[in-house]
């Protein structure tokens, strides 16, 4: 076929209007690598968004913006994996002086989160509904007389960062809460270690809020291990089996 | 901040990329405006039109990383994703209805009132009305039926009932032509 049937194939397929076998056979054509194509076709599409300037302006509502800046705001995320044996109605409700400190940690957490989205209601309201489901979450956590409370400083790559781990050794869970880590790319997480000895292991990957704040729930960690030390290391998204990025905070029981 | 400098709409995707929010949303209010007259034109309905938007910038969102000028300019690349989603939806909806939406009459129509109501438009509006209001109503028709209908050449030909041949010849006229007159305006 005359190469100019193609460049024209090429326009009529920028505009949509390529249809039938000649649609099937353009498509082969440009995926078997034909750069006059390629560039005709650019060069239409670019022509093309003329078009719509020829159009009455029509403006969109400013609700949709506020919509689609709270629906890409960073998820905090509390379940990365429910593991077998991790049963929150197995815990006793019996409250203790840690339930009343970490009640303290929640209104805390909810004051420092709610002051800064006061500006957007709406991404406030989507807010207030994660806190409250994190809010029940904690406080059946924290009815365990087990739980222990883990700090963990920020090292000097992340000096003003800390966390309270509140720590259950006998089911091997855990509720981590974090402030004042800087918000990083988004091929990149934070990812949680239990050490044991000198053995880390994965508690799972977070990523931090606006504020720098995170609230995630742990794993059920792996049994037989006596973990007396807890990391958060800077890795690539979805996590590593060992550590290799720079280390941000870290505490012992 | 460096406002001028961030307004680069290409500077913009990179930090989009990056997971920057402030740039997302000067990036929206670059190309929302744009988008949104483009999306309801083309599927005539506000709400469907909303929910295309929100849509579609949150792809673009997802995708900042994935953008080559290469490959375009950023206007071309948001309005490309906004028109083939609209486009989709139309020609599912006609799927849905097995009949075309009603439609307006085809042709210079939108153009002609653009061009006459002038003392309130933009320039650039006015920049692009003039350009296409030279071309030839014919073609200006099958160009607006493809592009603001979705709909193919033989879908075209169809319509107007018009050899298949016609109805190629003039697209490709009116697009060659296009190409030739907003290259000569934007050079």
């Amino acid at each position: 076929m005359d190469h100019e049937e193609w460049l024209e194939r090429a326009e009529i397929y920028a505009l949509g209007a390529l249809d039938g076998e000649e649609l099937s056979q353009f498509e082969e054509h440009l995926a078997s690598g034909c750069p006059l194509c390629e560039e005709r076709l650019l060069e239409t599409r670019e022509a093309l968004v003329q078009l719509p300037r020829s159009l009455a302006s029509v403006e969109p509502p400013e609700s949709l913006k506020a919509d689609l800046l709270r629906r890409i705001a960073p998820e905090v995320k509390v379940a990365v994996s429910e593991r077998s044996g991790f049963r929150w109605a197995w815990w006793g409700l019996g409250a203790g002086a840690l339930a009343a400190a970490g009640l303290l940690l929640v209104i805390s957490w909810n004051l420092i989160t709610a002051r800064k989205e006061l500006h957007e209601h709406q991404a406030q309201i989507a807010a207030l509904q994660t806190q409250a489901a994190q809010r029940e979450q904690l406080i059946q956590f924290l009815s365990d007389p087990q739980v222990r409370v883990v700090n963990l400083a920020g090292l000097p790559a992340s000096p003003s960062a800390r966390a309270q781990l509140l720590w259950n050794p006998l089911s091997r869970t855990g509720l981590l809460l974090v402030t004042g880590l800087p918000q990083i790319p988004r091929d990149k997480e934070y990812e949680l270690w239990a050490i044991a000895g000198a053995e880390p292991v994965p508690a799972g990957v977070f990523i931090v809020n606006e504020q720098g704040l995170a609230l995630f729930r742990l794993p059920t960690l792996p049994e037989a291990k006596n973990y007396d030390k807890f990391a958060v290391t800077l890795e690539p998204a979805g996590g590593v089996p060992k550590p290799t990025g720079t280390m941000v905070l870290l505490g012992s029981l | 901040m460096a406002a001028e400098s961030g307004d680069d709409p290409i500077r913009l995707i990179r930090q989009i990329a990056d997971g920057n929010r402030d740039a997302f949303q000067r990036f929206y209010d670059l190309f929302a405006s744009l988008a949104f007259t483009l999306a309801v034109r083309i599927l005539r309905d506000r709400v469907a039109a909303e929910d295309l938007l929100q849509e579609a910038f949150f792809q673009l969102w997802n995708q900042a990383a994935s953008y080559s000028q290469e490959r375009g300019s950023p206007e071309a690349w948001v309005i490309t994703i906004i028109r083939s989603r609209a486009i989709d939806k139309l020609r599912s909806i006609r799927r849905r209805e097995k009949s075309f939406v009603p439609m307006e009459r085809p042709g210079g129509k939108e153009y002609d009132r653009k061009v006459e109501s002038g003392a309130e438009e933009s320039e650039a509006r006015l920049t692009v009305n003039s350009v296409l209001a030279q071309l030839p109503e014919a073609q200006r028709q099958v160009l607006e039926m493809a592009y603001f209908e979705g709909l193919t050449q033989s879908e075209i030909a169809e319509r107007l009932k018009e050899p298949l041949g016609t109805v190629k010849t003039r697209i490709r006229t009116a697009l060659t032509r296009l190409r030739e007159l907003f290259g000569a305006k934007m050079a």
